[in-house]
């Protein structure tokens, strides 16, 4: 009995997040929103579970398991650019380059930000204990 | 721009197209061929960076090497591997959707942390995919390859989904955000300490911001405290690309 409520919790938490993924998705296409609707989805889904104040077993269960998943999921996505042939060789090196370059600039650009930012905050003993 | 067409009748022609790949005659491309395949690839990529422990070999490497290597050698092209791996696709959307939940978790971090967190946030997703651009721009990288490095940054699903809404490659932004991860995740840490910065929730947020996913991975090596507020700039980060990207690229 046990098991089958937990069953029905784990079915109830998918068909949540398929019914928000759909929801997006008509929002963004009734509203032309150029969001992927996904994202308006799991924008919805927050909100709701805002709303509601916690996050129900069933559906923490289930995303938990999507997102360990995650790299089984978009396997599919990341062998194709095995497949990407119509880039020239300087597009390739401006993408390698961009890539390295840009990513250690910017990591080094918005750690330095943030370290600026929240430790002003921390020296000034802003720790105002709010709570949930 | 999204076709003014319901979402509903899309998602259902896709569902469709899952089932009737089932019905096919069995082939090397046929979903019963295909999905083991892409099971097995990510199980032992998995395995194989546990065992290792570095994130130069993340499971999407050691993964889609896989899958290749088994595309090469059954000949299967990649359409027909696309279309044997269209379950896996239709989870794309609501794997996005999830990632409400662990946001959700993280909301509190956010209101302690508050005004400059989410800042520096809006700086860090603005300035991760600007740099590359101008980089890119300026040895002269062609539109497709701009276009696939303003998503490098956000988590993959939500870039799978920028990509389709800009019409750039899928794959390559797949590709360019699991490059872009893996240089965060293993340079990220040291370029900090070389910095002098030690705050775990500033090495934390640097992760998210810039290397998504799999700078948490690594983050999660450093500390929970570390993991949590990556996972947040990672979700909050990715929410604000997808808002603000589109007003941009156009």
């Amino acid at each position: 009995m046990a098991r089958l409520k937990k069953f029905l919790h784990w079915l109830l938490g998918a068909a949540l997040l398929l019914v928000f993924d759909l929801a997006g998705r008509s929002l963004g296409a009734a509203l032309s929103l150029p969001v992927p609707g996904p994202v308006l989805g799991m924008l919805l889904l927050m909100l709701a579970l805002m709303l509601y104040g916690r996050v129900p077993t069933g559906l923490a269960t289930v995303s938990e398991q999507i997102l360990r998943l995650l790299v089984l999921i978009f396997l599919p996505a990341s062998v194709g650019v095995y497949f990407v042939r119509d880039l020239s060789g300087g597009d390739w090196l401006a993408l390698v380059a961009a890539m390295v370059l840009g990513t250690l600039i910017s990591f080094a650009l918005t750690a330095a930000l943030l370290n600026r930012l929240i430790a002003h905050r921390t020296a000034h003993g802003a720790g105002d204990g709010q709570h949930d | 721009m999204t076709e003014a067409a319901g979402a509903w009748p899309r998602w259902l022609s896709q569902l469709q197209q899952v089932a009737g790949a089932f019905a096919d005659p069995l082939s090397a491309s046929h979903p019963l061929v295909i999905l083991p395949l892409n099971i097995a690839a990510f199980w032992l990529g998995l395995k194989f960076y546990r065992r290792v422990g570095t994130p130069l070999l993340h499971p999407v490497v050691g993964g889609s090497l896989l899958v290749f290597a088994g595309l090469w050698l059954m000949d299967v092209d990649f359409p027909g591997y696309q279309r044997g791996s269209g379950l896996l696709y239709l989870l794309l959307g609501p794997s996005v959707v999830a990632l409400a939940i662990p946001l959700k978790q993280n909301l509190a971090m956010v209101r302690r942390a508050g005004w400059p967190m989410m800042l520096g946030l809006l700086v860090g997703a603005i300035a991760a995919p600007l740099v590359a651009v101008v980089i890119a721009a300026l040895l002269g990288g062609s539109r497709t390859v701009i276009i696939a490095l303003t998503t490098k940054s956000v988590t993959t699903p939500v870039a799978l989904a920028l990509a389709q809404e800009l019409h750039g490659i899928q794959s390559l932004a797949a590709g360019v955000v699991a490059f872009t991860g893996i240089v965060g995740a293993v340079f990220g840490p040291g370029l900090l300490r070389l910095l002098g910065i030690a705050d775990e929730r500033v090495m934390g947020l640097s992760l998210g911001i810039n290397a998504h996913a799999i700078g948490t991975v690594r983050a999660l090596e450093i500390s929970a405290l570390c993991a949590a507020f990556s996972a947040l700039a990672m979700g909050l980060c990715g929410a604000l690309t997808a808002l603000l990207l589109p007003l941009f690229v156009g």
